[in-house]
């Protein structure tokens, strides 16, 4: 383009379009496509104990594998005779008793990392154990679903491997205001509304002026979608349920976002679990319970599923810093209103079949998890997202 | 050396260059230059940080201290050592800006997401960030050694609590996953006999590295293969004879240093180069040597790091590093708080810095910082600010001095627009874009300067 064309057209245009024509495509998208169901999927980073989450309090091997921090029978809430949960979990069993909540147990793959970031890579991409893929399973559903970055949210500072797409990239916001206020300066509406297409194919430059046109784009959206709901449930005071609250203040406010991504941290606890653990399932589940009210009051609950995971479980044995180390299969929860089987999904953890490592085995892949959220709850097709076929499963 | 070959040498190996610096290397070789850079970073200068006042917090385990103080003077002397940390944080990022020692300084920065750890105790991560700097360009066997002794090292993965009778496996596991082998180099069976070996490593309240004979597993171990009474050095020096090792660190090297997409022709040259003696100096002038270190296809294709886009800021207009909490804020902003890794495994770096948030701030920082959050955009010829309406809003956070616009000014003002696009923005810039920067062009060059850091371009070097 020669310059004084440029002036031409850039003067015509000003004002009128900010989003340059080749990213309109991203905007065509008929949301009939997508139905109104969320999905917010929540980690407890680090590697939660779930066998002092999910206590299986009439098995001897759980006490006399953990003389130091097992969860004594008088400490915990009984659910069906043979589990407990962790006293801390108190307000889950609300939960549960309303047929809210289904705990899926022994959820793994087949030759388990022990390394966080590795393991939280394969939950996050979905891989298995020795493939390795630069995209997320959440992203790649928006890739093909939802097709705008706002489409997926992770409610923190920075974006998790997750909600990476391969074209798409999520948006992570804490802060939908902040975001916009930043996105309107007219600098960047320039730059941007001068692009042609023609950068595009460059490496990392692309990626850039891809990733800015997204965000300008949906700053715009979320905040101009979400900032007349503010939440008027009391949650506690932590940076945690302060992520669900704008969680629900995104959800009930009808934001076209499909999938939501939070994550908790801090269960790595290889020593002093005992008051460590205590504390942390205290803070999800109080948080969780007033997530759920929150939904209920804006009557989103019936069409939103929470899953949340871990991405290992911890070794059956205690260490001797009196916490554990890490292990392999764990159990999950999933909460929603309209459960198949809610309760205790399938068998407790066989704790005297353990691995070489002294860890749990899976029964349930956890791409089976996966697949039957997207296929029953997303409407989508699970095998174009993870790449793979994979059993389905009855929870929903 | 030209200048775009010198920006791009500069960049690598520290934060950018001035045009002064540019002017005073533009006629030595390449040789020289590097060695004009080695030279300048043969010096160790430690942080040093005041650490009276702290009475016998550093020389009295915790629970003697708690029996001698009483609960709470030893909370708040175990507070005041987490403020330090922060003050740390802070004297990190000066010296980073203002070093001579540079290329030490860029190395330091790069070690320290190899071997990652975090620590609230100050004398200890005060003394493990200079065993960064002390071994930066060393050989890598001590480094790694000295690593495995250090008081934050051995709390934060947990070998603290590693004893023969209940063995951890936390660091032994991380030692070969994070820092010398990378995953599919060694088995289950070795992090469990390498734990064996590491038993007994523990470390004195002030921070000096002890063995406690009675903690630690005495008996054979197999690992990778070789069997014998092996302890912690032991299993280092195992570790180093696989050239797995060699070819680990030469592609964190690359990575960070050349081209985040690597080029296995290149990791084997360095590789082989490396594995001879492990020698990291002989490493980095084998690479900044190397003709292909100067293709294009390596020039200005690597995403800024937050803290190479502060300092390549601050070396530009100097005003980053005033108010410690303001820098701490900014760091925060865009996911890269030094001594405050998000895990072991450091920070993925590259295109993990960008998400839509990070990148709108990331742009905008310059501005910001520097400018009041603005950014000159009126078209050449006009002279009204249509745009004040919006700046109106904006609270003033940072400020540049008089000083500091001297400073620009004396070094900047002089060259052309041309010039001073050329010594900011490193990748080829964008047709468009170029052409909208010509067209919005402000009256005098730091306005100029301002504009050039906001574009994507600035983010890559």
């Amino acid at each position: 383009m020669k310059r004084r064309d440029f002036l031409v057209k850039s003067s015509l245009a000003s004002s009128m379009v900010f989003v340059p024509s080749f990213m309109k495509a991203f905007e065509n998208l008929d949301p009939a496509l997508l139905g109104y169901k969320k999905l917010v999927v929540i980690q407890l980073s680090g590697g939660n104990d779930g066998l002092n989450t999910i206590i299986p309090y009439r098995n001897d091997l759980y006490y006399s594998n953990r003389p130091g921090i097992s969860i004594p029978k008088n400490k915990l809430i009984d659910i069906d005779g043979e589990l407990g949960l962790n006293e801390n979990l108190a307000p889950l069993k609300s939960l549960y008793d309303k047929g809210y909540l289904s705990i899926i147990n022994n959820v793994g793959y087949p030759n388990p990392s022990r390394s966080h970031f590795r393991s939280t890579d394969i939950w996050h991409t979905a891989s298995s154990a020795s493939t390795y893929l630069d995209s997320g399973w959440m992203g790649r559903y928006i890739d093909q679903y939802g097709k705008k970055p706002y489409s997926g949210i992770e409610v923190d500072d920075s974006l998790s491997l997750i909600l990476k797409g391969n074209t798409i990239n999520g948006v992570a916001t804490k802060d939908a205001k902040k975001m916009f206020n930043n996105a309107k300066t007219p600098f960047f509406s320039k730059v941007l509304e001068t692009q042609t297409e023609a950068h595009l194919s460059e490496h990392n430059l692309g990626y850039l002026y891809k990733t800015m046109v997204g965000a300008k784009s949906s700053a715009m959206y979320i905040y101009e979608t979400s900032k007349t709901t503010t939440s008027t449930q009391s949650y506690p005071n932590n940076p945690f349920a302060k992520q669900l609250k704008t969680t629900a203040e995104f959800i009930n406010s009808k934001l076209d976002t499909k999938v939501y991504y939070v994550s908790m941290g801090g269960f790595d606890t290889h020593a002093n679990q005992a008051n460590r653990h205590a504390r942390l399932l205290k803070t999800y589940s109080e948080a969780m319970e007033v997530f759920v009210k929150d939904l209920e009051a804006s009557d989103s609950f019936k069409d939103t599923l929470i899953l949340t995971f871990s991405e290992f479980g911890r070794r059956v044995q205690q260490n001797a810093a009196g916490g554990t180390d890490h292990g392999a299969a764990n159990n999950l929860f999933v909460i929603g209103k309209n459960l198949k089987k809610p309760g205790i999904y399938n068998d407790s953890p066989d704790l005297s079949n353990l691995d070489k490592n002294g860890d749990l085995h899976y029964t349930i892949d956890f791409r089976s998890v996966y697949a039957t959220l997207l296929d029953q709850w997303l409407g989508a097709s699970h095998s174009k997202v993870l790449g793979n076929s994979f059993n389905t499963l009855n929870f929903i | 050396m030209n200048q775009r070959e010198l920006i791009h040498l500069h960049w690598r190996t520290g934060f950018g260059a001035t045009p002064a610096l540019i002017a005073a290397s533009r006629k030595l070789s390449r040789e020289n230059n590097i060695n004009r850079l080695f030279d300048a970073s043969k010096k160790i200068e430690p942080i040093q940080i005041d650490l009276s006042d702290f009475g016998d917090y550093f020389n009295t385990p915790y629970t003697k201290l708690k029996k001698n103080l009483g609960e709470q003077n030893s909370q708040k002397l175990r507070q005041k050592s987490q403020k330090k940390v922060r003050e740390l944080n802070f004297s990190w990022l000066k010296k980073i800006a203002n070093s001579d020692q540079v290329l030490r300084e860029k190395m330091t920065l790069f070690w320290a997401n190899i071997f990652v750890c975090r620590d609230n105790h100050i004398l200890h991560t005060l003394k493990f960030n200079n065993i960064l700097r002390t071994h930066a360009l060393g050989n890598f066997g001590d480094f790694v050694k000295a690593i495995s002794r250090s008081a934050s090292m051995l709390k934060y993965l947990n070998n603290n609590r590693n004893f023969k009778k209940k063995p951890n496996e936390n660091f032994a596991r991380e030692l070969m996953e994070l820092f010398t082998l990378g995953i599919g180099n060694y088995s289950e069976t070795d992090v469990k006999e390498a734990a064996r070996a590491f038993t007994g490593w523990n470390f004195t309240p002030n921070g000096e590295f002890i063995l406690r004979d009675a903690r630690h597993d005495q008996n054979s171990k197999i690992f990778l293969g070789e069997t014998g009474n092996f302890g912690g050095d032991d299993i280092i020096n195992l570790i180093i004879k696989q050239k797995a090792c060699a070819e680990f660190i030469c592609t964190k090297i690359y990575r960070y240093f050349v081209n985040p997409s690597v080029d296995k022709e290149h990791i084997r040259e360095l590789t082989d180069v490396f594995y001879k003696d492990y020698n990291i100096e002989t490493l980095m002038r084998h690479l900044f040597m190397a003709d292909w270190f100067y293709e294009e296809k390596n020039i200005g294709v690597k995403i800024k790091s937050p803290v190479e886009l502060m300092v390549g800021i601050h070396k530009v207009v100097p005003s980053v590093f005033k108010k410690q909490r303001q820098v701490q804020y900014l760091q925060k902003m865009m996911g890269q708080t030094l001594l405050y890794p998000v895990n072991v495994a450091g920070w993925k770096g590259d295109r993990y810095w960008i998400d839509s948030n990070s990148l709108m701030f990331r742009l905008k920082l310059p501005s910001l910082i520097l400018n009041n959050a603005k950014i000159s955009l009126k078209p050449k010829g006009k002279f009204e600010d249509t745009f004040d309406e919006f700046y109106k809003e904006k609270k003033q956070r940072f400020s540049v001095d008089e000083k500091e616009r001297t400073y620009f000014e004396t070094h900047y003002s002089k060259v052309s627009f041309n010039k001073l696009k050329e010594l900011l923005v490193v990748p080829r810039l964008d047709y468009d874009t170029s052409e909208m920067l010509e067209a919005y062009q402000p009256q005098n060059s730091f306005q100029y300067g301002v504009q050039l850091m906001s574009i994507p371009e600035y983010q890559l070097c």
